[in-house]
């Protein structure tokens, strides 16, 4: 059996000023569905621009190479009305902004009901009953009356709310959530992932979950895909992968975040160093100059992801 | 003051009683009228030992970073009192509030908005320097700098260069820096590692941990992950709607959470391990947080408490002494603990 989203060895580049920045670099993942993966790593790890990808959304960037499976089909192959007919359809996004992706000059029921009217050609009256019925399974208080309520009358939580009912108004078969909390405040937070984790599974959706939250992903992931530097260093189910993170990467990330109910010592053992610049990537592996494992092999060349098990995966020279 | 203190007044460094931040709400465009105020801090009470941090966190719009104001006194307070180093600075104002001033620093939590892209960090490292009347030709001034940057672990050449040459936690860095050029005594940390980078919160964190030690500085830790709160303090604060709703040592309050919304607020945060996750108990919880311009009568929190009774409704709770430091504002709690 296939999964229903298989990416592989997708790259994709951006041509800048400072040069040619490979943001993504042979990427390969797969989400099955009814699953949800969560995609970590932390800005300019390359987590977004792989998910805009899916989406054929990286304008002005290039997908050099790669495949992106979606139930049977190559996207990379489709063209824009293709994948228009697609977007919002089969495949759903939520943003990190709900203050910036919701339009404020229309009634959040308009903008509810736009997809099931636009990909299911509906009557308007119609897909605006179903909108109303959207807006109660987010739990929206009073959703009938809210469907003439603009934007800026919702909260943050509410409006994130808002783009859930959007992103599962067409049923989707997949939904990529990018950074779907971060800006909200923690109560909220587990209150829409929570939501958004139950919704999907309730539909057998597919859930790609973008986030730099490692207690987010241990609450809601049942798969992980670790990226840095534009490429995925480690993946796993959650459970095996937060045991004995193979990485280093994952390894002292892990052990740097402080936790509530870790034991508050006097030092985090930070991971020294800084992220890498995409514009001036080693030739070797991108974590190299941070690696307290370092040696000759890893400052020659990248180390492949090399797959441990059916399961695990993992790209260092030391389990080369 | 000449008197001679006792022990723990000696120790004390700030004191905040009842303090209220109350911000006026107007109608009307020509003639503006007050139709009502929002009550941003409303009844505030904590105090600060010399060499102690004290972590204060709640959700956004508590009032966390409107106390750290009023305590800066960047903004007046409505009323209540705040005492800096025994000394009453409620109204404080000029030449007293300015030389007050050095004694109390701000690190602020977006290192790209808040340092000046056209200054040289050198320059930005030693503007409150400037400000406060070192000379820019003086050797002491250049030996200052270079003392600053070793400090938070810069190098000396960084220093002529510009901030879009550096990372997030390196600007940080230069922002901390910023901050203790002028030796303080307090130091108020708003949001100081939310902007960045997982990996680099770590490395700010063990610095400002490391840089308490050696100067011995007293620490107003701001920030709404508890985490990290429960990591740098020795005593937390929990703000909700305006008002603290439970202060206590670290150890108590994240072992026995005693205030509802304490409990709540410790059970979304989400632990890094699947394996902890699995067997802890989802929380319930109930609505958003009011606007604050229309808190709730009685405790504020009541309407998404899972235990309200109707006291809870009509009467607002006072904060009550539960032993050894910590204070909880809550009709339900006894100095037992409760879970």
């Amino acid at each position: 059996m296939t999964a229903l989203l298989e990416v592989a060895d997708l790259t994709v580049t951006f041509r800048t000023d400072g040069g040619l920045v490979r943001a993504v670099d042979s990427v390969s993942l797969s989400v099955e569905a009814g699953e949800t993966l969560a995609l970590v790593g932390e800005s300019g790890s390359g987590k977004s621009v792989t998910a805009l990808s899916i989406l054929g959304l990286i304008a002005p960037g290039r997908i050099e190479q790669g495949r992106i499976g979606f139930a049977g089909e190559d996207l990379t192959a489709l063209d824009e009305a293709a994948l228009r007919a697609i977007r919002g359809d089969r495949i759903a996004m939520i943003f990190q902004e709900p203050m910036s992706s919701l339009n404020p000059v229309l009634t959040i029921g308009k903008q509810v009901a736009e997809p099931i009217w636009l990909h299911r050609r509906m009557a308007w009256r119609e897909a605006y009953a179903q909108a109303a019925e959207l807006l109660r399974k987010v739990a929206i208080p009073d959703a009938e009356a809210r469907l003439d309520d603009y934007p800026h009358q919702f909260s943050g939580g509410m409006r994130q709310r808002v783009m859930i009912a959007m992103a599962l108004a067409c049923r989707p078969q997949l939904i990529i959530a990018d950074e779907p909390t971060t800006a909200l405040d923690v109560t909220v937070q587990a209150q829409i992932l929570a939501l958004l984790k139950g919704l999907t599974q309730e539909a057998n959706a597919a859930l790609l979950l973008i986030t730099h939250d490692l207690g987010v992903v241990a609450r809601y992931a049942d798969r992980v895909a670790v990226m840095y530097g534009g490429r995925i260093v480690e993946s796993g189910p959650a459970a095996a992968l937060y045991r004995a993170p193979m990485h280093p990467y994952t390894e002292g990330l892990m052990r740097s975040v402080p936790r509530l109910d870790g034991f508050a010592s006097e030092r985090l053992p930070a991971i020294p160093g800084q992220p890498p610049d995409l514009a001036k990537l080693p030739p070797g592996c991108a974590f190299a100059p941070r690696c307290p494992h370092v040696h000759d092999a890893c400052v020659a060349a990248a180390p492949p992801l090399h797959a441990l098990d059916a399961s695990r995966s993992v790209a260092c020279h030391r389990h080369g | 003051m000449a008197e001679p203190a006792t022990d723990s007044a000696a120790s004390e460094l700030l004191r905040v009683e009842d303090l209220c931040v109350h911000y006026p709400v107007t109608e009307g465009l020509v003639r503006q009228r007050e139709v009502g105020a929002v009550k941003a801090v409303d009844g505030v009470s904590f105090h600060l030992r010399r060499g102690e941090t004290l972590g204060l966190v709640g959700e956004s719009g508590c009032g966390k970073s409107t106390t750290a104001l009023a305590v800066l006194r960047m903004l007046t307070p409505t009323s209540g009192r705040i005492f800096f180093d025994g000394e009453d600075i409620t109204v404080l104002a000029g030449e007293p509030l300015r030389r007050l001033r050095r004694r109390m620093q701000m690190v602020y939590q977006d290192p790209f908005g808040s340092l000046n892209p056209r200054m040289r960090v050198r320059d930005l490292v030693g503007e409150p320097l400037i400000v406060h009347g070192a000379g820019r030709r003086s050797a002491e001034y250049r030996n200052r700098i270079n003392e600053l940057l070793d400090l938070v672990g810069l190098l000396r050449d960084m220093g002529e260069r510009y901030p879009h040459e550096f990372s997030g936690g390196q600007r940080q860095r230069i922002g901390i820096a910023r901050a203790l050029a002028l030796e303080p005594e307090l130091v108020i940390c708003d949001e100081p590692v939310s902007a960045l980078d997982v990996s680099i919160q770590a490395q700010v964190i063990n610095l400002l941990m490391d840089l308490q030690q050696e100067l011995g500085l007293t620490y107003l830790f701001i920030a709404h992950d508890l985490s990290v709160v429960r990591h740098i303090s020795d005593r937390v604060g929990v703000m909700y709607l305006g008002r603290l709703v439970e202060t206590a040592p670290k150890q108590t309050l994240f072992a026995k959470p005693r205030h509802p919304y304490t409990q709540i607020l410790l059970g979304a945060v989400p632990v890094p391990d699947p394996a902890v996750e699995s067997t802890r108990e989802q929380p319930m919880i109930l609505g958003e947080v009011p606007s604050p311009r229309n808190p709730p009568p009685g405790c504020a929190f009541h309407p998404r408490c899972p235990k309200a009774e109707d006291r809870c409704r009509e009467q607002r709770p006072r904060a009550q002494s539960m032993g050894q430091e910590a204070r909880v504002a809550c009709h339900l709690a006894t100095p037992q603990a409760r879970k």
